[in-house]
């Protein structure tokens, strides 16, 4: 199938990346050259049959008798049985070998994300880093992300790593992971979740494990001091205007989780789970006028003055 | 106990909608002849057709471009919530529902429903809660979170408006429109046939609606269930579906799908009873199999009850429970699927004629094949991992919907339109309509299949500028307009031909079943006499004799 | 040859109770899923009182009966007989009523509410609906009676009060099986 990974280079479920999507991607080209056989058949049939028994001019309208066959019945029946026979089977394996069990049997998750209404919240226990939005995750060893839910139910679609999974309120559901190779990997929430559900897009970055260790340990650190005046400002502004009331900054006051994690903001790509590229200018427009920019998020119009917002945006982009 | 019922009537049988005399509006909202109650719910269905359609051009022109500010989030969402509500509940049910009341006596030798005031009061009811569901645009909003309203999103601290209750009280309402309607026909279909029409030798389209019917009054009280105690947690507080205080999002989940995944067949067994009339008039063969036919609708509407939680297969309900619905879901799919060899056979050995009502039916069979395929590409659970709430499930759902419920009762409106008014429709501007509405169809949703695969979610009021994203978004937005000015050739036409269209007799298709013993329009009083039954065809034997048509015998 | 319209208000009313069956088993189903899934508090189980509302199950369940001497009574044409059963199922239909309320209050007193947990959300929606069906079928029968004190079943051939016993026998045998869902399962099990 690697003319369909040319013409689709980005995301696709033909295109990928990880054991799970291997596998699931295998039982789909199956499926598709069996239905495609089966719409052939389909359409030849029509075809045929139109040509052949159309009514000719001179043709009177005297109705025919049907003739009745029981084997040809039988026939209709049993073969879409045996290959639904067959597919079965298939769902069985790939299933139980794509998505083992939603019970952890003890496991400790290699990754927290729980869901927001429009952004990702990604925690990872073993080094106790939690950040916001932009995943990164090791390749080539077998992964367990716990999906959870802050308030309504999302669900995690990344197509070229394989399956998605719900993320619902109150409750923990698993997803196994096993990436081949590093990329960029494009994916979007995918159960409607309010007024900026087309804006909850996922970013995963897969990398080995060396990289990936090393981005961890930086995540690991607390935010960087502000390094000359204007930063200093913008982060007295930060807590007195109520940004950390939502916003969380390791080694700062700032100490909420409500909203997305900060603490090294800098160093992402994007902006607003996937809104906009992460640049001075995309972020002034957002402190500015949240609600002009993603209407409906949950981060209201605080009316600053422009030099407050210029202040907290340049302090902000120190923080990689 | 037998007693004949005697209902005072009106004088004029097919009355105009002036407003001075009582033979006129007056007449048609007070009737409670099945003929005109029918005519009004296929009036309703068209209304909402239109605002709906109106829902969904708006929806594709916000689409066609990426990162597009045609319409915001707020409104694209009312606008999403609604076209499928508005598509399912009040032009589907409509549609479907008066075909049925106004064909189901006239196919059994009948001159009126069982009870012609439930008949008015269903009507009116429905429309009533349609009305409501819209007046909720006037009220603060319309609903917003989507036609199957998930919880908890539903719930009152997640909503900026009203649009929710609108939504549970309008489709409360008709859903009782709906039900009492399948009641009727029950009560009618088994109790006012003609002597000598045994349920074994019942036209295709009567013994559909018959289950169909049973369909309605099992599935749509768990809908019911969901959205009165959705009520009580939005009016009262309480804690159904309201998880930070104990309430299960899962729950609502399960019971809108017990009623979602028989509603689907709801819609469809219809348009397959229309076209096993349909098959058989226009090629000259009776249907082929007609007790696999008849045998195998039973079978859909036991197994539709077993296949709900194919819609939640991404929930995490643990793999044995997803294996078993997985297997129901595509043991569904054989009695379903193997219909379209059914009518093939049908037509195999016949004498074909291309009227526009066969040509709908002939797309139907490569439509809703495609449709009927993906349908078992979503049962593969590991499949449907990918592709459920993508637009490959969009694609999937307009051509099970659109390319079979839809091409169904197109092929029904022209075979029945003479039947109804005494006038049929154009076949050549008939046949502009065809071609338009069904290129514009397939450009419009085969497209959808690509961008659910190439990682597009459903329900997205815009889209990032990926790769052949706003291309493919593009030409689907193209096809819709085709579609949109297809329907509206398709208005012209029925309005001219209503009017001038060329006038027929009794039986204009030289068909087989009882409808078309009657006058075209049927009087108010449909029969004064019927010809002995002894096949669903018996239109068949009056006039070409007994010519060994009956299949009817063996019932599988 | 012609149709000969029968008119069938008992098949109606049949398909009337099976479509309101399929309602009452998706609340008794929501009901379960609840003690399963969220978990209802011991306290607010304990806290019904079986046995004053096993009592009340018995006058309602006696209703049934008395409704059914009214049914054979009219088929007899015996009209006064006819009014005093009918007379009788109203009566113990509404002390039903009345004890359900009763049980409502005490449970109010008690903090267990609608809007309080999920028992209470559940409970008192599935009882109420229930209730409610019972108060719907009341003003029918009273609706009967009245139409029996002005004569319209003095003759023999209406089928209307056989379709009524359809529907109230129905409430009666919801109401058997909500009690045991609600009330004697939760004693047995472990809720």
């Amino acid at each position: 199938m690697s003319y369909l990974q040319q013409i689709f280079l980005l995301q696709s479920v033909e295109n990928p990346a990880s054991e799970q999507a291997d596998k699931i991607n295998r039982l789909f080209n199956y499926f598709n050259m069996a239905a495609a056989g089966m719409l052939l058949l389909v359409g030849f049939l029509i075809v045929y049959i139109c040509i052949r028994f159309r009514q000719r001019k001179g043709d009177s309208n005297m109705p025919i008798a049907g003739k009745q066959n029981k084997k040809l019945e039988l026939l209709m029946i049993g073969g879409p049985f045996l290959l639904l026979v067959f597919f079965f089977y298939q769902t069985i394996t790939v299933m139980n070998s794509v998505s083992p069990s939603q019970d952890p049997n003890g496991k400790n998750p290699d990754v927290i994300i729980t869901g927001h209404q429009w952004w990702w919240e990604v925690d990872y226990p073993k080094a106790k880093v939690i950040t916001a939005n932009e995943v990164h995750l090791p390749v080539g060893k077998p992964l367990l992300l716990e999906m959870r839910s802050a308030d309504v139910i999302h669900d995690w679609w990344v197509p070229e790593l394989g399956n998605k999974m719900d993320l619902i309120p109150t409750k923990k559901r698993y997803l196994s992971l096993n990436i081949n190779k590093p990329g960029n990997y494009i994916g979007a929430c995918s159960e409607f979740c309010g007024a900026q559900h087309a804006w909850m897009r996922i970013h995963v970055i897969a990398e080995t494990e060396a990289d990936f260790n090393d981005w961890l340990a930086a995540n690991e650190k607390s935010a960087v001091a502000p390094k000359d005046g204007l930063a200093v400002t913008g982060a007295i502004l930060f807590q007195t205007k109520t940004c950390a009331n939502c916003h969380r900054i390791q080694g700062t006051a700032a100490i909420s989780t409500a909203g997305p994690d900060l603490t090294h903001l800098a160093a992402r790509d994007e902006l607003l789970t996937g809104l906009m590229p992460n640049d001075s200018a995309n972020l002034f427009k957002w402190v500015d006028q949240p609600q002009e920019v993603k209407p409906g998020a949950h981060m209201p119009d605080f009316k600053f003055k422009k030099d407050t917002v210029n202040a907290i945006v340049h302090y902000l982009l120190q923080l990689k | 106990m037998n007693e004949s019922i005697e209902i005072p009537e009106p004088t004029t049988h097919f009355p105009g909608v002036g407003v001075s005399t009582d033979q006129g509006l007056l007449q048609w909202i007070s009737s409670v002849d099945h003929k005109m109650i029918g005519i009004m719910y296929l009036l309703m269905a068209s209304l909402f057709f239109l605002l709906g359609g109106i829902e969904a051009l708006l929806m594709r022109i916000q689409l066609a471009i990426p990162n597009n500010h045609f319409l915001g989030p707020e409104t694209y969402n009312q606008f999403f919530t609604m076209h499928g509500t508005t598509m399912v509940f009040l032009v589907g049910m409509p549609a479907v529902l008066g075909f049925s009341v106004y064909f189901s006596p006239l196919m059994i030798g009948a001159n009126e429903m069982a009870f012609p005031r439930m008949n008015s009061f269903s009507l009116w009811i429905s429309f009533f809660g349609g009305c409501l569901l819209y007046f909720s645009f006037f009220a603060g909003g319309a609903p917003d979170v989507g036609w199957f309203n998930y919880a908890p999103l539903n719930e009152k601290n997640f909503s900026i408006s009203q649009g929710i209750d609108y939504y549970s009280l309008g489709l409360l309402l008709s859903g009782i429109g709906s039900v009492s309607t399948a009641i009727n026909l029950i009560v009618t279909i088994l109790n006012y046939r003609i002597t000598g029409l045994a349920l074994n030798r019942l036209p295709l389209f009567v013994w559909m609606i018959l289950v169909n019917s049973f369909l309605i009054i099992a599935a749509f009280p768990s809908l019911n269930a969901a959205l009165a105690m959705l009520l009580l947690d939005r009016q009262f507080h309480a804690h159904f579906f309201n998880t930070m205080n104990g309430g299960s999002a899962l729950l609502w989940q399960h019971l809108f799908w017990i009623f979602g995944h028989p509603e689907v067949y709801i819609l469809i067994l219809p348009s397959f009873g229309i076209l096993s009339e349909v098959f058989q008039v226009f090629s000259r063969k009776p249907i082929f199999g007609y007790a696999f036919v008849a045998a195998s609708t039973v079978a859909i509407a036991l197994l539709a009850f077993g296949v709900w939680a194919h819609h939640m297969f991404a929930v995490g309900m643990g793999n044995t429970v997803n294996a078993f619905f997985s297997a129901g879901s595509m043991l569904i799919g054989i009695p379903t699927g193997v219909k379209i060899f059914n009518w093939l056979a049908t037509m195999y050995g016949g004498k074909i004629q291309f009227t526009n009502s066969m040509l709908f039916a002939i797309a139907f069979l490569f439509e809703f094949t495609i449709g009927g395929l993906t349908g078992i590409a979503f049962s593969i659970v590991p499949i449907d991992w990918q592709l459920t709430d993508t637009y490959f499930v969009v694609a999937h759902l307009h051509y099970v919907l659109i390319g079979g419920t839809f091409f169904g009762l197109f092929a029904g409106l022209f075979y029945w339109f003479p039947k109804m008014t005494g006038r049929k429709l154009d076949e050549k501007a008939g046949r502009w309509f065809f071609w338009l509405f069904v290129i514009g169809f397939n450009a419009t949703f085969f497209i959808q299949h690509i961008l659910g695969m190439i990682g597009m979610p459903r329900r997205v009021y815009t889209y990032p500028n990926l790769p052949w994203y706003g291309i493919l978004n593009f030409i689907s937005t193209a096809g819709a307009f085709m579609m949109g000015a297809s329907i509206l050739l398709l208005f012209y036409i029925i309005v001219r031909d209503a009017r001038q269209g060329k006038e027929v007799g009794n039986d204009p298709w030289d068909a087989f079943t009882l409808e078309w013993y009657t006058k075209s329009p049927p009087p108010l009083k449909n029969f004064d006499e019927v010809p002995a039954i002894n096949s669903p065809l018996p239109l068949w034997e009056l006039k070409y004799g007994n010519n060994s048509n009956d299949n009817g015998d063996e019932k599988g | 040859m012609i149709t000969v319209m029968k008119k069938d208000n008992k098949t109606m009313m049949k398909l009337v109770v099976g479509t309101e069956a399929m309602f009452f088993i998706s609340l008794i189903m929501a009901f379960v899923y609840m003690a399963y899934n969220s978990g209802f508090e011991p306290y607010e189980v304990k806290a019904l009182d079986i046995k004053t509302t096993g009592i009340f199950t018995v006058l309602l369940l006696s209703s049934s009966f008395t409704f059914w001497r009214a049914e054979k009574n009219y088929e007899k044409g015996k009209i006064k007989k006819l009014k005093i059963w009918l007379i009788a199922t109203i009566v113990l239909g509404t002390v039903f009523l009345f004890g359900q309320g009763k049980e409502y209050w005490r449970l109010v007193q008690d903090n267990i509410t609608l809007n309080g947990s999920v028992f209470g959300t559940s409970f008192y929606t599935l009882t109420g609906f229930h209730g409610f069906h019972v108060f719907v079928g009341l003003i029918i029968l009273m609706i009967i009676l009245i139409m029996t004190f002005l004569g319209d079943f003095n003759k023999k051939n209406s089928t209307v009060v056989s379709t009524v016993g359809i529907y109230w026998h129905f409430v009666d045998v919801v109401w058997i099986f909500v009690f045991t869902v609600v009330y004697v399962l939760p004693k047995f099990t472990n809720i």
